[in-house]
């Protein structure tokens, strides 16, 4: 069959770095194709490329058997690529329908034509099969809603590749089984869907071909017929997934250091209670949204919250973060850039702020022993740095998260919350954390890990904590940590519904 | 001078208390006074003279309201007019922070039949205006220049100028008029904005620049004061002397003990106000013509004559 | 004066110098050769020492300035405040009686705590009321200023006892080894500055403060006990300008210290912190000031500017001396 859009040895370099290497894909009308891989495999790059954000280092791009470049987003657009984002971007005061039409307004007589934008938005809304009101602000729709009106913005344009980039982060098992609908409706209209996820039971269900990157590289395009998700990931990983994952530390012992009753954030959580014992790795688990960070947010005082916390059998409240580091406990936000780090100041400023009382002499800083702590974080935590007075700012997502452990454990914490602890970290970095939070437990510190990666919470945890819409959905032990034992509590879709789901699309 | 106004004031009280009698028992007029918030000495002094003279007046005239509305720039003036006129005033007395654009809105105001009473800057229309109570700026100029003549006969002389105003340009330039052919010359003139810290700076700068200075213009007594401690650092000895101008009190007590550096002043009262005040309210309690033009001399206060021009109580 | 603000400058113990650090520097030399060629006046050491003299209560001001802004805050309120403080403390001379060593030192205590109080003022307004600091800043500058003038009457407040005024007069214009006082004042303010802003923990809770909010209080920073301690820090460099500044013409009228807040402002920008908080340079910001003064001292001094169009260039001098900072480490 002809090729829609074809890449031809595709490579993109970021200055030294090559995060492609020499791809090549072929979307053809009519199909689904997959591309999946890790974090960093270099699949949104591949998706930027292909749809004009950025132009590729070295190969060509060619449509409809012609050689093409792209000018821009907006030049791919007119040649009817488009690219349903991963993040929402919407503007959340406009209506849907202004949304919609948003840069590209229907005018009449030099006047926005509401009424005819109105009707247009109804009439794609209802063939997505969704009756959002168009009339509606955006910031009053569900994170479902705003990725269906965000999808209707992509189809808006005349199409013939349309990309989605991990859709259903942010979505139920129900509300993916809609836009997998959606998705093979389109397919069914000779359109090409380019799908990209790691979410393997998905593409599973929804993809004719499978197109596999590891670290910027091509390693396979098979069909889906015979490919079953365990080789999938076995492809994406490239090598055994234990060894991703340390051992987990014996450690985990039955004395309990902390215990939340009744724990509520006003407007996020309610009625959460759980225990943390020493020596264990906690996980909690939970959609996005579910309540998780701004539960432990309100645990260090950073939010108002109220609930009984006892530490040491004692109780306590924390009234700001300051408090909670007092006592031992320490968050690490899953918000680096904006929460954890000081991206305008240098290292050594970055890792002494929390600790800044340990290097006082008198009243005033002792430069010295800053800079002593530094070679020493920079070689406990290997933090990769070209110089030593860099700004926080210019270090990779991964050093930004070693910085940020090691500055946070100058505190000498006995209980660790890390939020999101491999957001946006390489694969190689994802390894080193992932023993660290290991050797953390080993130690006898309590640590408790927030993530949305279900196989880093089964890798990592001795038990896992489901919340959803803010409350405690259930608790997942050692022996029982599988992905869809978390998805279960997660989601709250009833086992005879999710199999219902599940044979719609096998 | 201020003793003088409230004098006539209380006279012109007099006057209508004997002249209507029993008229003035239903008699009810309102004046509304827009003036210059005290950001300034002489402003301050404005205020002051506005204040009491009202006082004074209410006691005087049965029936009178006098309304005082300050503002601290031209626009918010003419808002305060637009709020004063609201309060249906049968007269308005206006300090114009700028007399060209207080025009206009004057003469609206005036279309109403509204009796205009403007002091100190003269509107462009002098139609609109029924009294023009005037301090005499050019002469102001004019007579400080007369006295570097007559003193100083010949040297050198640095100035200090005010804001940039048509207030100031008057005085400056007939001052350098009134010098032409004569033996003095003008060094150096710069603004320091009626300024006591900004006359300071100014003429340390001088000071640095001009190794023989005569004496200085400053030109307002605030200036004048900063001017003096810049001379008193650098014990320069060859300034002779130092003429202010506006009659503070401070620099009126000078003139009188006989001050070497301040031997003289030139008056601009603030007080004028009260002038434009009383005139303007015998306009309506008697039957005496007032519509006019009033012109206050700027004179040349001197040892001789300073007492008559040394008022303690008032703030300037 | 330039060399010992540029070895104190370095500081940092670091070899490799901070251009951008060191820009202000060079901005202030260039100004020096250029006022030196229009007039030969200007390089005397008279006229020098009265040009820093004088920047002395505006660099006082702008080093609190420097910890308000660092610290991500503003405070338009200084200059109304100095004219108050100034007011309250003559009121005090006048009414305390006697010339002695005593009433001075009470007026000058009076002064110091009643600018913190205003400092303090600002400070809980701006972190309990959660109001942005332009706006708090710009109220009680209008309260501040209304003060004086309602305490001054509309007119002037001047130091009334002759030998107080004596007795206190040295304060701005004596000096010690041929440095006059104002200059000492403003160097010890701004060492004493640097030394909490560069080597405490408040100083750099501050920094990070003004960097981002969030990882401050991330980070345990207390952020409001900083944030308003940066007002009152503010507060109290305001009431130390105003210590040198009654002795030079003994009153205060309500024209004092009228947009000083906005002279303070450009001082601590030209000096190389940012507007928008997290970099503060104490050093930078003095050399601002004494820029700033420079710049007028020039404009009398050259003989070619017309005194209408003072205004014009000043500010063109101004902007060009932002520009070759910008260019100096831009071409690093």
């Amino acid at each position: 069959m002809d090729s829609v859009l074809r890449a031809e040895n595709i490579s993109k370099s970021f200055g030294p770095i090559e995060v492609l290497s020499g791809i090549s894909l072929d979307l053809r009308p009519g199909e689904v194709h997959a591309v999946i891989g890790e974090n960093g495999a270099g699949k949104s790059t591949l998706m930027r490329i292909l749809s004009g954000h950025i132009p590729p280092t070295k190969g060509s791009l060619h449509l409809n058997g012609q050689p093409i470049t792209f000018s821009g987003p907006v030049d791919a657009e007119s040649h009817g690529i488009v690219l349903v984002h991963q993040e929402i971007l919407l503007a959340s005061d406009l209506t849907v329908a202004q949304n919609l039409f948003l840069g590209r307004e229907i005018r009449r007589f030099g006047f926005v034509d509401d009424k005819a934008m109105r009707e247009k938005t109804r009439a794609i809304l209802t063939e997505l099969g969704t009756h959002i009101d168009p009339d509606r602000q955006v910031s009053r729709l569900s994170i479902a809603d705003r990725q269906l009106v965000q999808i209707a913005r992509a189809l808006l344009v005349p199409h013939k590749v349309v990309a989605f980039d991990e859709p259903t982060a942010v979505l139920t098992p129900i509300e993916a089984e809609s836009l997998f609908e959606i998705i093979r409706k389109l397919r069914s209209q000779g359109v090409a869907v380019l799908y990209i996820s790691h979410r393997l039971n998905e593409v599973k269900a929804v993809a004719d071909r499978v197109t596999v990157l590891r670290d910027g590289r091509h390693i396979t395009t098979q069909g889906i017929e015979g490919l079953e998700p365990l080789e999938m990931a076995r492809l994406m990983v490239g090598r055994d997934m234990s060894k991703l994952y340390p051992e987990k530390p014996a450690t985990a012992s039955d004395q309990t250091l902390l215990t939340v009753r009744d724990m509520a954030v006003p407007g996020f959580v309610e009625n959460v209670s759980f225990a943390l014992r020493r020596g264990e790795i906690l996980g909690f688990g939970g959609l996005i949204g579910a309540g998780r960070t701004e539960l432990f947010e309100g645990i260090v005082g950073l939010r108002p919250s109220h609930g009984t916390i006892a530490l040491d059998g004692k109780d306590v409240h924390f009234r700001d973060a300051r408090e909670a580091m007092a006592a031992g406990i320490v968050y690490l936000s899953e918000d680096r850039k904006g929460k954890g780090l000081l991206l305008q100041q240098n290292l050594r400023i970055n890792l002494s702020l929390a600790a800044l009382d340990k290097f006082t002499k008198g009243s005033f800083i002792d430069g010295g022993a800053e800079e002593i702590a530094l070679d020493r974080a920079i070689k406990d935590f290997d933090i990769r740095t070209r110089r030593r007075d860099l700004l926080a700012g210019q270090l990779s997502g991964g050093n930004q998260q070693k910085l940020l452990l090691a500055k946070m454990m100058l505190l000498e914490p006995r209980i660790v919350i890390i939020d999101e602890p491999t957001r946006g970290v390489d694969i190689g970095t994802k390894e080193q954390i992932y023993r660290f939070i290991a050797s953390l437990a080993a130690e006898g510190r309590a640590v408790v890990v927030i993530s949305s990666e279900m196989q880093e919470l089964i890798g990592l945890c001795h038990r896992v904590v489901v919340m959803r819409n803010g409350r405690v959905a259930g608790e997942v032990a050692q022996a029982d940590l599988s992905e869809d034992s978390i998805v279960y509590l997660a989601t709250g879709v009833h086992e005879e519904r999710a199999a219902e789901i599940a044979a719609g699309h096998a | 001078m201020k003793a003088t106004v409230l004098k006539f004031a209380v006279a012109a009280g007099l006057m209508a208390g004997v002249a209507t009698g029993a008229m003035a028992q239903q008699k009810s007029v309102t004046i509304g006074v827009s003036i210059p918030a005290a950001t300034h000495g002489w402003t301050g002094g404005v205020v002051y003279h506005a204040q009491e003279t009202a006082k004074q007046l209410e006691k005087g005239y049965p029936g009178l309201k006098v309304v005082v509305k300050t503002s601290p720039d031209g626009a918010s003036q003419a808002n305060a007019l637009d709020d004063l006129t609201s309060q249906k005033v049968d007269a308005l007395v206006v300090l114009p922070f700028n007399s060209d654009e207080l025009t206009n809105p004057m003469r609206e105001i005036k279309k109403r039949g509204t009796f205009v009473t403007i002091v100190d800057r003269g509107l462009k229309d002098p139609a609109i205006q029924d009294i023009y109570v005037a301090g005499n700026n050019p002469e102001f100029g004019r007579v400080a220049a007369k006295y570097f003549v007559d003193n100083l006969k010949q040297g050198n002389v640095v100035v200090l100028r005010g804001i940039p105003t048509v207030v100031d340009e008057e005085r400056v330039t007939n001052f350098e008029k009134a010098l032409e052919g004569s033996g003095i010359k003008v060094l150096d003139k710069q603004y320091a904005n009626w300024n006591r810290d900004d006359a300071f700076k100014v003429m340390q700068d001088y000071l640095a620049k001009h190794p023989k200075i005569d004496a200085v213009w400053a030109s307002d007594d605030d200036m004048a004061l900063g001017v003096m401690e810049a001379i008193r650092q650098a014990k320069r000895e060859d300034i002779k002397f130092v003429l202010g101008g506006a009659g503070m009190k401070d620099m009126v007590k000078k003139v009188m003990d006989g001050d070497k550096m301040v031997p003289a002043n030139v008056s601009y009262p603030p007080s004028m106000i009260s002038t434009a005040l009383g005139v303007t309210a015998a306009h309506f309690y008697t039957n005496a013509p007032m519509r006019g033009t009033y012109t206050l001399n700027a004179e040349l206060i001197t040892k001789d004559n300073a007492k008559n021009f040394y008022f303690p109580n008032s703030p300037f | 004066m330039t060399e010992t603000v540029l070895r104190t400058g370095a500081e940092k113990r670091r070899f490799n110098v901070d251009m951008r650090a060191l820009s202000p520097f060079i901005a202030l030399i260039v100004l020096v050769i250029a006022g030196a060629l229009i007039n030969p006046d200007f390089l005397t050491a008279s006229n020098l020492l009265n040009v820093v003299t004088r920047s002395a209560f505006i660099a006082i001001i702008a080093v609190g300035a420097t910890f308000v802004i660092a610290g991500g805050g503003l405070d338009l309120s200084v200059g109304s405040m100095a004219a108050l403080t100034a007011g309250v403390m003559i009121l005090t001379l006048n009414n305390m009686g006697t010339g002695d060593m005593g009433t001075l030192a009470l007026g000058m205590l009076v002064a110091i705590g009643l600018s913190a109080a205003c400092g303090l003022a600002n400070g809980l307004i701006v972190t309990f009321g959660r109001i942005e600091p332009f706006i708090v800043t710009l109220g009680t500058m209008g309260i501040f200023r209304s003060l004086v003038i309602w305490l001054a009457a509309g007119g002037t407040i001047t130091m009334r006892n002759f030998e107080l005024r004596e007795l206190y007069r040295p304060v701005y214009f004596g000096s010690v080894f041929g440095v006059p006082y104002p200059i000492i004042a403003f160097m010890v303010v701004a060492a004493v500055g640097a030394l909490i802003l560069y080597r405490t923990s408040f100083g750099r809770h501050v920094v990070a403060l003004g960097s981002n909010e969030d990882v401050a209080r991330y980070s345990g920073v207390p952020i409001w006990r900083v944030r308003t301690l940066t007002y009152i820090i503010q507060g109290v460099c305001v009431g130390i300008a105003v210590l040198v500044y009654v002795p030079r013409l003994g009153s205060a009228t309500p024209t004092t210290g009228l947009l000083w807040e906005l002279q303070a402002i450009t001082a601590v920008v030209i000096g190389g912190t940012a507007l928008k908080g997290g970099i503060g340079r104490i050093w930078g910001t003095v050399v601002g000031a004494v820029i700033l003064e420079l710049v007028a001292n020039i404009m009398v001094l050259s003989n070619f500017v017309s005194e209408f169009l003072v205004g014009a260039v000043q500010g063109a001098i101004i902007i060009i001396a932002m520009l070759v900072q910008r260019s100096v480490h831009r071409g690093r």
